[in-house]
């Protein structure tokens, strides 16, 4: 080519979806542009054009605004018109039109159509289907972290290296632990004509050592019969997820034909270094508030790791809700030690984004106690009270600071005996009103964190069915799930919020997430869905008819790129040195990702418009 | 009648019966465009040249730098950029401004084999250039010693435009307000690297028609209102 139009080359190659084009085509590409200059307030496309054009902003901008002059969009440098080359996309409710003296580069419409026949990766961009594009976007935001051997693309069938040792559950320990050594293994599986049985390890028989049993006992005497078990196909980010929610470090591999394998912790180790489940391990031997501190200070980093291995928020957030909860755990086993006993059963729970296990580093503390109702405040409520600021303020000192609104077990309105829990839920929910909705909606987000989890379970399901039940609460719920409104996308290096506001930033969590939380529970509340994961709730709700398929696996993409995007942003800041926030700037954003936060807004908004007329015309979903 | 005698299409047709057969006759031989075109229907080319000083009688053209615009859209398919081989070293005070080594230029082509193709790309068309003196003046000067010709061509100087309107408005400029960058930077227009004679060129076209853009009428105003007069 001419080398002399390379500043047009250059211009093309920084901005997608020309970025994606062979050199030898981008070469060649500005030889087939041709330049337009439009002065502000021309309407878009041209009423001269002289053929159909896709058009290139090269300066200047372009606004969108729909019949009643509501601003829908605004395109500046780098950001293509596309709608003469789809007709079908072209709306006549929409009113394009210059708001600046502007220029572009303009690409006939059959030379688009080429490139997009020839070319999958340009086509791509073009795609029709907001689904399809954030799918891709997710999994290139996976792949761009990723070194490609992550744990979240390796099948679990690639780490085992054996076959799994099995034994009979008559054998002696004695020759069950001779027969470790001879394997050199640290697990075996005990079985019965083909059937799994349990599983026995080296911390089985140190317990068995410690407990003085005898070694000619049957190992069935000492092995673990509570079994989990993954399959083949489990990615190992997967199992180490599974590995330490439960604090186990062997997991049985199941095949076809059965048992297959058995991967332990230390398999894992060989593809990731840090790792969640040491740091769990680490943090139940801490035995002071002051060394659980210290061990927490390694969660920033954890979240690093987690995601330059390529995870997802998903993964992400269910990797440090563990971590959280055995922080929380081990308090409150360091606050008993210190209080004695607890004069009644109770339960630790947790709400918010660790109930969810959608946390990221940057988050509150949620949490209450719901005591056995034998409670009487007069007697009992000393050793609760003690237990309760023991634990947020080691929560707080861990790094997880406490909730402004005071939505923790240290304000006595949290600390409450199941009857209490009770009245509450049928108050918020049978009396609803927007303050109470807004209660209610942190405490139907709860799991049992320590103790008798059965308390919490009982209440939870007791008030999901009420919940269920009650169409004005749903109201209440859908009104609360359209107070955040996602931006309508980005102009230059502002948050373009509505008209005539830009932000300086894109508050990721109250724009973006927050929404999508909110319709997932309200979708799942409604239809009397237990899950708690916003993720889970959204295909609960999908596969029981409670919302359309398309919506759900809509706003799971959105919430998987939004929320990936900013675990991503929070590492790049813990590797900076700063301090993890919600807070994104658009130029930190590449145009890829700009576009692909614009499909995810649009995904909320549509959702969040539809949800708004319904609610409007009085039927609720 | 007399419109015709004094014009400059009839300065052509006058031209054309002196001028011996060659590139400049054919050039010649194609009518300029009817001065009362709307300007959008106009063919234009955008040139520029890089030169080794800036008088046409000692100064040679070191390159030449075109992209043609049907009516005011500029097409850059057309865009071409040829590379002329001077007779003489290329003196340091001008290399350091346009870049072009004698290297670089011993690659290039005789100016009679680029005359002979820039020619027929502007018969026909409208000449578009900024502070077009320069252009003028090396093209007549080179078809004089190459054909032994004189050579007209209707002309847009983007300078002399953006001068005339804001006198007829009366506001004041500074001759730096006139230069190529300045101007472009005043109509929103990205910036670009200078003194490369072809985007130079495109630099001139597309503040053409930012200028042509900032008329405030509704209907495209007719060319001669943009023409420099002969």
């Amino acid at each position: 080519m001419d080398v002399e139009l390379l500043e047009i080359r250059d211009f093309l190659a920084a901005h997608p979806p020309f970025d994606r084009l062979p050199d030898e085509v981008l070469d060649r590409l500005p030889l087939e542009l041709s330049v337009r200059y439009l002065r502000r307030g021309t309407p878009f496309p041209p009423p001269d054009a002289d053929g159909a054009y896709l058009y290139l902003v090269r300066s200047g901008a372009l606004e969108l605004r729909d019949t009643k002059k509501e601003l829908l969009g605004k395109y500046g440098e780098g950001e293509i018109w596309n709608s003469p080359c789809d007709q079908e996309e072209l709306g006549t409710d929409l009113r394009v039109y210059t708001v600046e003296d502007s220029l572009f580069y303009l690409l006939p419409c059959e030379r688009v159509a080429q490139l997009r026949q020839r070319y999958p990766t340009f086509d791509e961009l073009f795609e029709r289907s907001i689904r399809e594009r954030l799918k891709r976007a997710i999994d290139a935001l996976q792949q761009s972290c990723s070194s490609g051997i992550g744990l979240l693309t390796v099948e679990v069938s690639r780490l085992v290296t054996r076959a799994p040792v099995q034994v009979e559950p008559q054998i002696s320990i004695r020759e069950a632990a001779q027969l470790m050594n001879q394997e050199r293994i640290s697990a075996l599986l005990v079985s019965e004509g083909g059937v799994l049985l349990g599983i026995m390890t080296d911390r089985d028989l140190r317990h068995a050592v410690a407990e003085a049993i005898p070694y000619e006992q049957p190992v069935s005497a000492i092995m673990s019969r509570k079994l989990h078990k993954v399959t083949r196909e489990t990615s190992a980010f997967e199992a180490l997820i599974t590995m330490t929610r439960l604090n186990v470090h062997h997991l049985p591999v199941m095949g076809r034909d059965g048992v297959c394998g058995l991967i332990s912790t230390t398999d894992l180790v060989r593809y990731q270094s840090a790792n969640p489940i040491f740091l769990v391990g680490d943090v139940r031997t801490c035995g002071s508030v002051e060394e659980l501190a210290r061990v927490a200070t390694q969660l920033p980093e954890l979240q690093v790791q987690i995601v330059s291995a390529g995870a997802t928020a998903y993964h992400l957030g269910h990797a440090i809700a563990s971590v959280t909860d055995a922080i929380t755990q081990r308090l409150i086993e360091l606050a008993e030690i210190r209080l004695g006993p607890p004069p009644l059963p109770y339960v630790w729970i947790a709400g918010g984004s660790q109930g969810r296990r959608e946390q990221t580093i940057h988050t509150d503390q949620d949490n209450g106690i719901i005591i056995d109702d034998a409670y009487d405040a007069e007697r009992h409520d000393s050793w609760f009270g003690a237990l309760a600021h023991f634990v947020n303020d080691g929560l707080d000192l861990c790094g997880f600071s406490r909730c402004p609104g005071e939505v923790m077990a240290s304000n006595p309105r949290w600390r409450q005996p199941l009857r209490v829990w009770r009245d509450y839920f049928h108050d918020w929910i049978l009396h609803a009103e927007r303050k109470k909705a807004m209660l209610a909606v942190n405490f139907l987000d709860t799991r049992a964190i320590y103790g008798e989890s059965l308390l919490h379970d009982k209440l939870h399901a007791e008030a999901v069915a009420l919940a269920k039940e009650n169409k004005v609460f749903h109201a209440y719920l859908a009104a609360n799930s359209l107070t955040n409104s996602p931006p309508l996308g980005f102009f230059r290096n502002f948050v373009l919020v509505s008209d005539g506001d830009h932000a300086k930033s894109l508050d990721v969590k109250h724009r973006a997430i927050i929404p999508i939380v909110d319709l997932a529970r309200l979708h799942a509340l409604a239809a009397g869905l237990p899950e708690i994961n916003s993720l889970e709730r959204l295909r609960a709700a999908a596969e029981l008819g409670a919302m359309p398929a398309e919506t759900a696996a809509d706003l799971e993409d959105a919430l998987e790129f939004i929320a990936t995007l900013r675990a991503r942003h929070q590492a790049r800041q813990t590797t900076h040195g700063e301090v993890a926030d919600n807070y994104v700037k658009p130029a930190e954003l590449s145009p890829l990702e700009r576009s692909h936060l614009k499909d995810a807004f649009s995904v909320i908004r549509t959702v969040q418009n539809a949800l708004s007329q319904r609610n409007q015309g009085g039927r609720l979903y | 009648m007399f419109a015709a005698l004094f014009s400059l299409d009839g300065r052509r047709k006058r031209l054309l019966g002196k001028t011996g057969a060659g590139p400049l006759r054919d050039y010649l031989a194609t009518p300029f465009v009817p001065r009362h075109t709307p300007c959008s229907a106009v063919g234009y080319v955008a040139l520029d040249l890089e030169t080794t000083g800036l008088d046409p009688q000692h100064d040679e053209i070191l390159s030449v730098g075109l992209v043609c615009l049907d009516g005011l859209r500029i097409d850059l398919a057309t865009a071409c950029h040829w590379y002329v081989l001077p007779t003489r070293a290329i003196p340091e005070q001008s290399a350091v401004i346009h870049r072009i080594t004698d290297d670089r230029a011993a690659q290039g082509e005789p100016i009679s084999a680029v005359m002979a193709r820039l020619l027929p790309l502007l018969a026909g068309r409208v000449l578009i250039a900024h502070h077009a003196r320069i252009e003028q003046g090396f093209l007549a000067h080179g078809c004089r010693r190459l054909y032994g010709g004189e050579f007209i061509i209707p002309t847009v100087d983007t300078q002399l435009v953006e001068k005339r309107w804001l006198e007829q408005r009366m506001r004041p400029y500074s001759a730096n307000d006139l230069r190529l960058a300045q101007l472009r930077n005043r109509y929103n227009l990205p910036r670009y690297r200078a003194h490369n004679a072809l985007s130079d060129a495109l630099a001139c076209a597309e503040l053409f028609i930012a200028q042509v853009a900032g008329r405030d009428s509704a209907r495209a105003p007719p060319l001669k209102g943009f023409l420099v007069k002969p």
